[in-house]
């Protein structure tokens, strides 16, 4: 007999995982693009929490984490207005779920080739429901359009899958 | 991590309300999972399966009863989701071509590459090798699950271990 066999598993990446996680959430908005730049940029916006995401994330002006446990993050972010909420996250290399009392934000990332990033990005309120996903999918697009911007850092916007 | 039943039982519980971070550790857990069972039955289409599969479980979450049902509920729709994808491409491929892309007999590589191997049997014999040899399911399980007769799944069972056996050794 041969070597043992090793059975062919079916991986799938942190934005075909974020595409599953919205899909059981009919109140979120999820756009995907391709990015321009290598995933390790493309991911520091959103790994340094406190001074890389007010920099996209519209509705974000200031973000502080409160404590921090392996990949659990307490987060407080201040809108634009001052309105202060507090969140829980989960927080990878790829992979990003927020949580608060009025919303959810996710944001996954995956190598798409020699200096591409394939970008996910979710946002919805449970508390708001469906009525309000056209208004998520306008911060969506606003947003990721403001990340690739940064990323790229020629300000060219994301291609977008069809 | 061990976690106990109770705390897996809240966890499917809170994903079921809706809870984003629940939801996020049922990924982390369920990915893997459907991946395994799609990957030796779908192979090149394993990804496109795990996807849909993945989809299918977290959308129908809610109707759910049974927590500590999520596993088994979980490898239904994850093998039927395979087996079906495996069918369409099947019938995509002429036949001719089909033929073709399997190693010769004798052909060293042919021992190494189970996926090789697994891509000379039919969808619902690769899907049977891997509910009963890689899950351990018992027969009657594979049957119900399969939604076949048990002598049916003994029958494809056996050929499905000797074509594999006899293509694995060769």
């Amino acid at each position: 007999m041969s070597a043992a066999p090793v059975w062919p598993a079916a991986e799938l990446d942190p934005v075909a995982r974020l595409r599953a996680l919205a899909a059981s959430m009919p109140w979120v908005s999820l756009e995907e693009a391709v990015i321009a730049a290598p995933f390790a940029r493309v991911w520091s916006y959103i790994d340094d929490m406190e001074r890389g995401v007010p920099q996209f994330e519209g509705n974000v002006r200031r973000i502080e984490i409160l404590a921090r446990d392996g990949d659990r993050l307490a987060l407080r972010s201040f809108a634009p207005g001052g309105f202060a909420m507090k969140l829980d996250a989960v927080l990878r290399p790829g992979w990003c779920v927020m949580r608060g009392a009025f919303g959810e934000i996710g944001m996954a990332a995956a190598p798409a080739g020699p200096g591409a990033t394939r970008f996910a990005h979710f946002e919805g309120s449970r508390w708001l429901g469906r009525a309000a996903r056209p208004l998520f999918r306008y911060f969506v697009h606003r947003d990721l359009a403001r990340l690739a911007a940064l990323a790229t850092g020629d300000g060219k916007s994301p291609s977008h899958p069809s | 991590m061990q976690v106990s039943a109770e705390a897996e039982d809240e966890l499917v519980r809170n994903a079921q309300r809706g809870d984003a971070l629940a939801l996020s550790a049922l990924v982390d857990r369920l990915a893997p999972f459907v991946g395994r069972i799609c990957g030796p039955i779908a192979l090149e289409h394993g990804e496109d399966a795990a996807q849909e599969a993945l989809i299918a479980v977290l959308r129908d979450l809610p109707a759910l009863r049974e927590p500590r049902a999520l596993h088994g509920w979980a490898r239904r729709i994850a093998a039927r989701e395979a087996v079906r994808h495996a069918r369409a491409a099947r019938r995509g491929l002429p036949l001719a071509g089909a033929r073709q892309e399997l190693p010769a007999p004798g052909d060293p590589a042919l021992a190494r590459d189970v996926r090789s191997v697994l891509s000379a049997l039919a969808p619902e014999q690769r899907a049977i090798l891997m509910l009963r040899d890689l899950e351990g399911l018992s027969e009657q399980e594979a049957a119900a699950l399969l939604e076949v007769e048990q002598g049916t799944v003994k029958s494809r069972l056996s050929r499905a271990r000797s074509a594999f056996k006899r293509r694995w050794s060769s």
